[in-house]
């Protein structure tokens, strides 16, 4: 039992999506544009060359927010959608209708259809590879050049995480909903 | 409910392209997979990714081979199949990390376009029709040639045994030396040219001229980086790439990034100045002329390690490269000239970052040189946050019995260089003058191996001519490339994840050696290289000994009257036995490398973790669950050199060669773009990296394409709009690609990145997807070596 959550150095990032490859090399994840589990977010600067804004363009990295209060988790009628005993969100394949109310009620876009399980599918945190086989890193935090990610548990005072929450300032992707993520970024 | 979707089907269903390529390839298509149907195929996974299982795997040490930076990592092999790539902690160097193509090197060693079988051309050169045969009979038509194409002997018969008739060349990496060994030292050849002089020969030229050394920037504990035209978010170095940008955004290193486009590095900048193609160098001068008018050096080491300072300072100070001058030439205002200078001097630990990347234009050599001598006027050098030499752990150099041959002629291509290598020559010059038929004997044959100059060597039409004009063309690769379609024989190769390679050491700060192990089996027919280049040795050895008997006045004279065990053993002797370098096997030559020099327990950990140094097991420390520490602080190269330390401002030498002695601006160098024409500029992105990789599925998925940039005003005048097509033209040929209209350009400049546009039918992905820069970038080469330069060709665009 343990209260998965992952804190993002976010400044780090430089968009060379290795997360995404190394989330669906290992997760087997379907090829796609929009069949993905994590990705990088970002803008184009603002203002005409030479004088662009370089604030403006600063990368996202993002995936699956795992919320507390969970609207996907809401709303899904067959409770495929579920919390499991880490709390993290999963879906469960043999209960999942199709019926997209998960995709319509995710504030952060996460969640896709897996065309060969039929599934909406998201992000599992590696809950059934990696942590499945004791390891104790996600995919996509293992790979990062930049070491972006640090995974671990929120109810461990002494993991990595909590000690990075308490002495880093940190936000979370739309808090005013309410939905509580366990995704953190760091500042 | 499963649905599963092969490699193949895939390809059917969702790139358009692939109905083109097939249709191309006629009905016997003997490059195409077996695993066509959706049968299984043993040691082939049946989907494009695999989820990895929770049941028994073996991890095997590997050494990435998808660029040139050599990361470490652990490949997971679930019953013959390898699932996933990890990264390695244990390697100083790429620090626990596999970036996007490093991750999906899985996707090219199941490349459904992989060469699987040897195979001889049947047909035209260019046209496809080629014939599987087994080895023996591929290595027989390499000796003696078949009806559509003469074999190596005649060639040599024919020439009389001149082996500098052949010409080879090879691509980056740990198999490199191998073919240089076989073809330069043991079959004979002087004529080699490889990706250095279209790549950074300048670069390397000119700081080691200056500093002895290229070194390494110690960006995590440097406290300021100018870095001009590397752009390190998106062309990633290891572990530079790793440090950099942990500490940028006002996060302890201050970072000024100068390039013509607003890159990803750019993003990353506190200041981004976009520097006209091709100043530079006006800016570094700009730079040190503020330094010496205001005395900002570090006189104290200036003295003790800068010769000709004096004489430097009197050249930028006469010249009067005053940042108002450079402000001009550059696009760079005086103010952040200044600025930027003072800064610099100020800083505790500033860094003007060497910047490994192509020859972008003719005054190259001079910049490097120029940066170098400023990197040295702040004394942060061969210290802790600067410039570090380091060291290197030493690894037994192999001895090979090199023949003499007294019929071969030196190489041709240095004429009019100031200097040019002996070694790697000019890629530009070799093929110029041979298509010219300006060389001074003829070059007949090309062997080649995991090179693609089609798309590297700038004017790809000359390539194309070149590779024609050959009698006969052999090629040792993975994917048939679109220089691949020009060869006679084809031998393929096993890719890096099948291999075991030559062990390498990695150097400067915290010095290392790393192994790549086999994961698995090489798939079909395919053989490790060194495994080709010892059966070839075997195949070519006789025949060509007895060659060089018919001709070779010098063996002919020593050997007279020999009997014929006298002759066997003088052909031994004397290293005419081209087979004799592979007699053990890459890990017997490995072990035997290691044990003698470091132990039974190094090669034992070198196995284990793919990693060895001195003192690995207690040194290296998990410092949190991403991060290692590899060496203790007080253990790392940070100060090898001492008064032996010495930056070179003032070459006399050089003069004699007719180049400057000290960094000089002339007129010619300015940025000029005729009126409604455009710069082109090319340059990587971290999910590719050369043609090599434009056929891996899963890095096709993230970038379907490459675009054109264009700045989005010139873009609107033009009514050109996202995704239309449109024709760049210059004066060597012509391309087209989609363009991307944005802001993060000049008006008078555009950008298209490198590798793509492949000709080749058979690499599914690849084939006619973008435009290819090779067949616009003008042939012209800088003075100093005779290296290509990339960005010096100006061209005309119009929407199609």
């Amino acid at each position: 039992m343990a209260r998965y959550g992952m804190a993002l150095d976010y400044k780090n990032c430089i968009n060379c999506k290795a997360c995404e490859v190394a989330c669906k090399e290992e997760n087997g994840v379907e090829l796609g544009a929009e069949k993905h589990r994590i990705w990088v977010g970002g803008n184009n600067p603002e203002g005409q060359w030479p004088l662009l804004d370089i604030a403006s363009a600063a990368f996202l990295p993002s995936q699956c927010q795992q919320c507390d209060e969970a609207p996907c988790e809401e709303v899904c009628p067959t409770h495929a959608t579920y919390y499991d005993e880490n709390g993290v969100v999963r879906v469960d394949a043999d209960k999942c209708i199709l019926c997209s109310y998960c995709m319509n009620a995710c504030p952060y876009d996460a969640r896709y259809v897996d065309d060969r399980t039929m599934t909406v599918d998201k992000c599992t945190f590696c809950s059934d590879t990696r942590l499945a086989r004791g390891e104790t890193t996600t995919a996509c935090q293992n790979t990062c050049p930049t070491k972006v990610r640090t995974f671990g548990d929120l109810d461990d005072p002494n993991s990595e995480i909590s000690e990075l929450l308490r002495t880093r300032e940190h936000f979370s992707l739309k808090s005013h909903l309410g939905t509580n993520p366990k995704l953190f970024y760091l500042t | 409910m499963k649905v599963e979707i092969s490699r193949r089907r895939f390809l059917q269903g969702s790139v358009a392209m692939s109905i083109v390529g097939a249709s191309a390839v006629s009905a016997t298509n003997i490059f195409a997979s077996e695993h066509d149907s959706k049968k299984h195929v043993v040691g082939i996974p049946d989907t494009i990714t695999t989820k990895t299982s929770t049941g028994k795997a073996e991890e095997v040490p590997f050494l990435c081979a998808i660029c040139v930076n050599k990361c470490a990592g652990f490949a997971r092999v679930e019953d013959g199949i390898i699932t996933k790539l990890d990264p390695n902690p244990y390697f100083p160097k790429s620090r626990n990390m596999l970036c996007a193509r490093g991750n999906a090197g899985i996707q090219t060693l199941y490349d459904p376009d992989r060469l699987k079988y040897p195979l001889v051309r049947i047909g035209e050169r260019g046209d496809g029709k080629y014939k599987r045969v087994s080895w023996e009979e591929a290595y027989n038509a390499i000796l003696n040639g078949t009806d559509k194409f003469k074999g190596i002997l005649q060639i040599l018969d024919e020439e009389k045994d001149n082996r500098s008739t052949i010409g080879y060349c090879n691509g980056e990496g740990l198999s490199k030396e191998g073919f240089e060994v076989l073809m330069g030292e043991k079959i004979g050849t002087p004529n080699y040219v490889d990706e250095i002089s279209i790549c950074l020969e300048t670069v390397l030229g000119g700081f080691f001229s200056t500093w002895g050394t290229y070194g390494e920037a110690d960006l995590n504990n440097a406290d300021y980086l100018v870095i001009a035209g590397a752009n390190r978010a998106e062309a990633i170095i290891t572990p530079d790439t790793l440090d950099l940008f942990k500490r940028s955004k006002g996060r302890g290193l201050k970072t000024i990034v100068l390039d013509p486009r607003f890159t990803n590095t750019a993003i990353k900048a506190d200041r981004w100045l976009a520097v006209n193609p091709g100043t530079d160098l006006a800016f570094v001068l700009a730079m040190t002329y503020v330094v010496f008018k205001e005395e900002l050096y570090n006189k104290e080491f200036a003295k003790k390690h800068m010769e000709g300072i004096e004489e430097y300072k009197q050249h930028i100070l006469s010249h009067n490269y005053t940042p108002e001058w450079a402000e001009k030439l550059t696009n760079i205002s005086a103010k952040n000239i200044y600025k930027t200078a003072r800064e610099f001097m100020a800083a505790r630990s500033p860094i003007y970052y060497q910047g490994r990347r192509s020859v972008f234009s003719n005054n190259d050599f001079q910049l490097r040189r120029a940066m170098a001598i400023f990197q040295g006027l702040s004394g942060n050098m061969d210290k802790k946050g600067g410039i570090i030499y380091g060291e290197k752990l030493p690894l037994p150099k192999e001895d090979i019995n090199a023949p003499i041959y007294g019929q071969a002629l030196s190489r041709f291509d240095g004429k009019g260089i100031a200097i040019p290598s002996q070694k790697t020559g000019s890629w530009i010059q070799f093929r110029n003058m041979i298509l010219e038929g300006t060389t001074p004997y003829p070059v007949r044959a090309m062997f080649m191996r995991k090179h693609n100059p089609m798309a590297g060597v700038p004017n790809t039409k000359k390539t194309e001519a070149f590779l024609k004009k050959m009698d006969l063309n052999v090629m040792i690769d993975i994917l048939p490339s679109d220089t691949t379609m020009f060869c006679d024989v084809i031998l393929p190769e096993a890719s890096y994840l099948e291999r075991t390679s030559p062990v390498a050491s990695y150097g400067a700060l915290e010095p290392a050696i790393v192994l790549r192990k086999a994961a698995v089996k090489p798939l079909y027919e395919t053989k490790v290289p060194e495994q080709i280049y010892k059966e070839l040795a075997e195949k070519l050895s006789k025949p060509l000994w007895e060659n060089t008997l018919k001709y070779d006045e010098d063996v002919q004279d020593d050997t007279e009257g020999m009997s014929k065990k006298e002759l066997a053993e003088y052909y031994k002797e004397n290293g005419y036995d081209l087979a004799e370098p592979w007699e053990k096997s890459v890990t017997e030559q490995n072990e035997e490398k290691i044990v003698s020099t470091y132990g039974e327990k190094a090669w034992e950990i070198l196995n284990e973790r793919g990693v060895y140094y001195p003192h690995i097991e207690e040194y290296h420390k998990q410092i949190n669950i991403n991060e290692s520490e590899y060496y203790p602080e007080n253990k790392k190269k940070y100060t090898t050199q001492g008064d032996k330390l010495k930056v070179k401002c003032n070459l006399t030498n050089l003069t004699k060669k007719g180049v400057d002695a000290m960094p000089t601006w002339s007129d010619d160098m300015q940025f000029k773009v005729p009126e409604g024409q455009f710069r082109l500029v090319t340059g990587r992105h971290a999910q590719f990296t050369q043609s090599g990789t434009t056929n891996n599925l899963m890095l096709r998925d993230l970038v379907p394409t490459n675009y054109l940039w264009i700045n989005s005003r010139i873009a609107e005048e033009k009514n050109i709009a996202f995704g239309d097509t449109v024709e760049v033209k210059s004066s060597v040929g012509e391309v087209t690609i989609k363009a991307y209209p944005t802001e993060k350009i000049a008006p008078n400049q555009i950008f298209m990145l490198h590798g793509f546009g492949g000709s080749s039918a058979e690499m599914e992905i690849a084939h006619g997807n973008g435009a290819n820069d090779a067949i616009i970038i003008e042939d012209k080469i800088e003075p100093v070596y005779g290296a290509a330069v990339m960005h010096d060709t100006n061209v005309e665009v119009r929407k199609v």
